[in-house]
């Protein structure tokens, strides 16, 4: 199969059913997207599929056939953060971490399809990501310092 | 008409006539749980037997489709999750229109609004009854997963109980 | 982050003495340098100056002992560090440095002893300078008990010091300058010139010198310290690009993955793994202690295969199966032949007039479930083996293994990787354990072992239950007595006890921040129950203060209620100690305890002191058709001196909604031996959508500095069930509240 991820197109022979989130880990050694539950309990493993939030460890290779697909790793890069990435890091919100990758790709998604969302809309798309640190006062933070940076 | 009536006989006993079997399925947790409220919030059943809004904040909002940041099809794909936990899934996976409230109603509720084409999809009872036959993510209570509680019965046996029930003049309790 | 055999490879360093850093006590071997680790691991020609500093031809890399599990233990140790040594703590590498005795914690074993924090009487004093020396001879090279900062304060500004000015000596000798006319910048000395000498030039010729100690520099002298500083750690986790213990990729590396009995222990009865050997990717299936273990070429292979074992298991015998009996264990548990201790008897309980309060609180099972699942990567070899895990305990770890490949310790290195998340849980290592029973059955290749979220939820060492029996008398609209008994099983002789160390005496655990609360009742009495063995437990972020204080604090407000007085004025009056009175005047007028409040609207306070830190916190709910929501919290707490304010607010705040998270819906049953929540959908916790606004406010009164990674966390279970009950009249007296009251 043939898979597009982070710009770079891969020929894969996989099982239909391999989750995309270890196609991408253990096939292809992209260790953003994180296994955390593997139910879609956590959000951990969250990447964009066609420029849509998806829990990775649910989605199949069967479904992401010819699909383009970014991960955490894509959406910007340590030189050059997307700014959603650049709020997380001004607003210092990652404890352990391990969250921080799908929390960032959600919220990122949460901003394309919304610029401006309200208190209540941030809790609402983004409490299916788990923090077990608890780092929500900053997740919030963050995701309203990227409505300024990005409405400036 | 005979020949009907030894059918409906012979695919459902006598007392699916009644609306109760009907409901037993329509307010068994795979069906009443998606079939909600303008809150549009799922509901979780435990295995200790409680109803629960669904885990992690989740809504339908207007489109009964997930809000728009966050739809249902971020977990929820059209098939179901292989581990017990994950998240169920079928062809189209939405909540019915609002108007199509069985949660937290009674039978007799739900019995009028079935007979009712503005709270029934614009049906017939036949068509109903074809529905419940056809439409994957009806189909899906009967087949839902590791972990859940199918619906009672069979699809056939809840189409053969709506038919009979119709034929009987759709009697509510 | 490189590892030490991999820099010390690439060095050529110069061996040299250690600085030991921290407080003499008057015993010479105390007082005795502590041998540097690093050396041992160098190549001919190779240099570090203290176990903290290496440098080599690339600069210098800086040893960072303390695991880090999201604490920031890596960021807080670099900045001690950098700040001596004067050099960029953001691009310097580091490393967690090897499993050594070298890098004993001095102050954790302190936590043990029944000496409370607020008292810095003779014997108090004594007795916790000797548990500095105990730990020095143990080697407990350990990671918890919120030490880290206050145990390498001082360790890691005198190494970086000892570092910079030897580095100027050497300079100075080779450049005919004076030591003083010389300054350090940027990983350089620089000469009166104006002409820089990059740390990696000099790294011989300061070798060689004795070192030079002087005192780290004064506060107000600090560049990065006592600042809103950015973690080391922020970019990389913010971009994807951190790399975790299971993110690790070796060459040829086997991907593994265990099922082991339900029940934690059990044997095996019969298994047929025909199903699973047939599948695509499979190589092996093989025996482990407990369960098996499926070698694939890929983790979810290995998880699939895994699931397709048909096993019959062993069913253990012996000791409660279910979650009714386990309470019924605690509650057999209030007798004399199991009192474990009774540090606080104040007056006489039983003659103490005024009217009676009476009430049982209960805390359940729980479980650290860091997001991260466990896992390890070992590689054995005839010669040695190496490990790569994230650990709190990595000598224990590299004992384990050592164990299982019969090998001597030193034969097993352990490279301690960063972690997603702990909470405890990476106290405990019976997964590195099962991977090493897996590479010794393939030697020679690298097998990275990935616990399914599953298997590690039901595989983990839990936070103990409790239940709480309290009773107290009010009088004249005081607190005139509080009689507080708590059964559960003891954390330390469970935990130790898998160490294969003996833990004598009390467990301090099981009354940990309610004997030594520093309440001024005249008739005072303490007393610790301990339940017999059962599972195992473990320490769990704050570990007994984590019932405790729902309990005392629980009990407290319900005496207050009944003597009419204001939960905070009667904590006032009560509180004998100046930085606890301190903090919970500043949470007060953070929240403006005494303004008006909305209808519907509830405001609860509670104050703990858990490894020395004194912290209140106030919880304001609304009584909603949705059910309760949490609108505010505010947190204040008495470090002594803050370093890192940025962290330290998130150590808090996280701190306080983990355990507010796990009050409101967190527990762990059992049935049949096995623990019945599998996964998180059946753990909920703190999300977003709950998490009310957080105020924190820090003091610096306290004469010592203290950590922040527990403090945060025992106040803030009592302080929302004393606002539900200020909001609807309702006293929660078992946790998880959800069982109870609906949450909005």
């Amino acid at each position: 199969m043939k898979l597009t991820v982070d710009g770079t197109t891969h020929d894969l022979d996989v099982e239909p059913d391999m989750p995309l989130l270890w196609l991408l880990r253990d096939e292809l050694r992209i260790h953003g997207p994180k296994y955390g539950c593997g139910i879609d309990a956590c959000g951990a493993c969250t990447v964009h599929l066609d420029g849509l939030a998806v829990r990775s460890c649910q989605i199949t290779a069967q479904e992401v056939e010819g699909a383009e697909v970014t991960t955490i790793e894509g959406l910007g890069t340590p030189d050059a953060p997307h700014p959603v990435q650049q709020a997380w890091i001004d607003e210092q919100v990652a404890q352990c971490g391990y969250c921080q990758s799908g929390q960032v790709m959600q919220a990122a998604s949460l901003l394309a399809l919304n610029p401006a969302p309200t208190d209540a809309e941030i809790d609402a798309a983004m409490s299916g990501n788990l923090c077990r640190c608890a780092s929500y006062p900053r997740i919030r933070a963050a995701i309203r310092r990227a409505i300024q940076s990005e409405g400036a | 008409m005979r020949a009907l009536l030894i059918l409906c006989a012979l695919a459902a006993p006598a007392a699916a006539q009644s609306f109760d079997p009907i409901a037993e399925v329509l307010l068994h947790p795979r069906c009443a749980n998606c079939h909600v409220g303008a809150d549009g919030i799922p509901l979780w059943s435990t295995e200790a037997g409680g109803t629960q809004p669904h885990g992690y904040h989740m809504q339908g909002g207007e489109s009964r489709m997930g809000i728009e940041t966050l739809p249902c099809s971020t977990c929820h794909t059209n098939r179901n999750g292989v581990l017990e936990g994950s998240a169920p899934g079928a062809e189209g996976w939405a909540l019915p229109p609002v108007e199509m409230q069985w949660a937290a109603r009674t039978p007799a509720q739900i019995c009028e609004q079935l007979k009712d084409p503005d709270r029934n999809g614009g049906r017939t009872l036949a068509e109903v009854a074809d529905h419940v036959g056809h439409d994957p993510l009806v189909l899906w209570g009967w087949t839902p997963g590791p972990g859940l509680e199918p619906a009672p019965g069979t699809p056939e046996e809840t189409v053969a109980a709506i038919l009979a029930w119709a034929d009987a003049g759709a009697p509510c309790p | 982050m490189a590892s030490v055999g991999k820099i010390a490879r690439r060095s050529f360093l110069i061996g040299s003495a250690a600085v030991a850093g921290g407080v003499a006590f008057g015993v010479y071997a105390w007082r005795k340098p502590v041998d540097n680790p690093l050396l041992a691991d160098l190549p001919e020609g190779a240099t570090t100056l203290n176990p903290y500093v290496m440098i080599d031809a690339d600069g210098v890399t800086l040893i960072t002992p303390r695991s880090d599990v999201g604490q920031g233990a890596v960021s807080i140790q670099t900045y001690l560090l950098a700040e001596e040594l004067d050099v960029d703590p953001q691009t310097v590498r580091t490393s967690f440095g090897p499993a050594s005795g070298a890098y004993y914690n001095g102050k954790v074993a302190a936590e043990g002893m029944p000496f409370a924090a607020w008292n810095d009487g003779l014997v108090s004093r004594v007795g916790r300078s000797a548990a500095g020396p105990a730990a020095k001879f143990l080697g407990l090279h350990i990671t918890g008990g919120s030490t880290t900062v206050p145990d390498m304060y001082d360790r890691l500004r005198a190494a970086g010091a000892t570092a910079r000015e030897t580095l100027k000596q050497a300079a100075a000798n080779r450049y005919a300058f004076v030591r003083a006319d010389l300054r350090t910048e940027g990983g350089a000395v620089i000469l009166p010139t104006g002409d820089a000498v990059p740390y990696a030039d000099l790294a011989q010729e300061a070798a060689a010198l004795d070192p030079i100690e002087v005192a780290p520099r004064a506060a107000e002298g600090w560049k990065w310290l006592g600042k809103n500083m950015r973690r080391t750690d922020m970019v990389a986790k913010s971009t994807g690009t951190f790399r975790y213990g299971g993110d690790l990729v070796l060459d040829d590396m086997i991907h593994a993955t265990v099922v082991t009995n339900p029940a934690m222990d059990g044997g095996v009865v019969s298994v047929d793994d025909a199903a699973a050997r047939a599948m695509r990717g499979v190589e092996d299936v093989v025996p482990i202690t407990d369960g098996f273990a499926v070698l694939a070429d890929n983790t979810w292979r290995a998880m699939a295969a895994a699931r397709a074992l048909a096993i019959e298991w062993d069913v253990p015998t012996g000791r409660p199966a279910d979650s009714d009996a386990m309470w019924e264990a605690h509650t057999a548990a209030f007798i004399d032949d199991a009192q474990d201790s009774r540090f606080a008897d104040d007056g006489d309980v039983d003659a103490a007039p005024g009217d009676l309060v009476t009430a049982e609180y209960r805390a359940p099972f729980l479980h650290h479930a860091p997001l991260e699942p466990a896992n390890a990567t070992v590689l054995y070899t005839e010669g040695g083996t190496q490990v790569w895990t994230a650990t709190q305990v990595p000598i224990f770890v590299r004992d384990a293994v050592a164990a299982i490949t019969g090998q001597d310790a030193d034969l097993v290195q352990v490279h301690n990787q960063p972690s997603g998340g702990s909470f405890g849980h990476r106290l405990d290592y019976l997964w590195v354990q099962q991977a090493a029973e897996i590479a010794v059955q393939v030697p020679g290749r690298p097998v990275r072992l990935t616990l399914s979220r599953e298997q590690d939820m039901t595989h983990g060492f839990l936070r103990p239950m409790a239940i709480a029996r309290g009773r107290g008398t009010v009088d004249d609209g005081q607190v005139r007595s509080l009689d507080l008994s708590i059964a559960a099983h003891s954390v330390t002789e469970s935990q130790i006890g898998r160490a294969g160390l003996p833990a004598v005496g009390p467990d301090v655990a099981i009354v940990a921040a309610a004997w030594d609360a520093p309440y001024a009742i005249p008739d005072r009495r303490i007393t610790g129950y301990r339940v017999p063995a059962g599972v195992g437990v473990s320490s769990w972020r704050s570990v007994g203060a984590s019932h405790n204080g729902f309990f005392i604090e629980s009990l407290l407000d319900e005496l207050i209620a009944e003597a009419g007085a204001d939960p905070v004025a009667e904590r006032l009056r009560l509180l004998h100690d100046d930085a606890s009175r301190g903090v919970l005047e500043a949470v007060a007028d953070m929240a403006s305890w005494n303004g008006p409040l909305g209808d519907g609207k509830g405001r609860g306070v509670a104050f703990t002191i858990a490894f020395g830190v004194p912290c209140a916190q106030i919880i304001e709910v609304s009584d909603t058709e949705a059910g309760i929501r949490l609108d505010k919290l505010w947190i204040a707490a008495d470090v002594g001196q803050v370093l890192d304010p940025v962290n330290l607010e998130s150590q808090l705040s996280g701190g306080a909604l983990f355990g507010l998270g796990h009050a409101m819906h967190a527990e762990v049953t059992f049935d049949n031996h096995r623990i019945q929540q599998t996964n998180y959908h059946e753990y909920e916790s703190m999300r977003l959508w709950q998490t009310p606004q957080v105020e924190v406010r820090t003091l610096e009164t306290l004469p010592t500095i203290r950590g922040a990674g527990e403090p945060g966390l025992p106040p803030a279970a009592p302080a929302l069930a004393n606002a539900i009950f200020a909001a609807t009249g309702t006293r929660l007296r078992d946790m998880p509240f959800a069982k109870s009251v609906r949450f909005a």
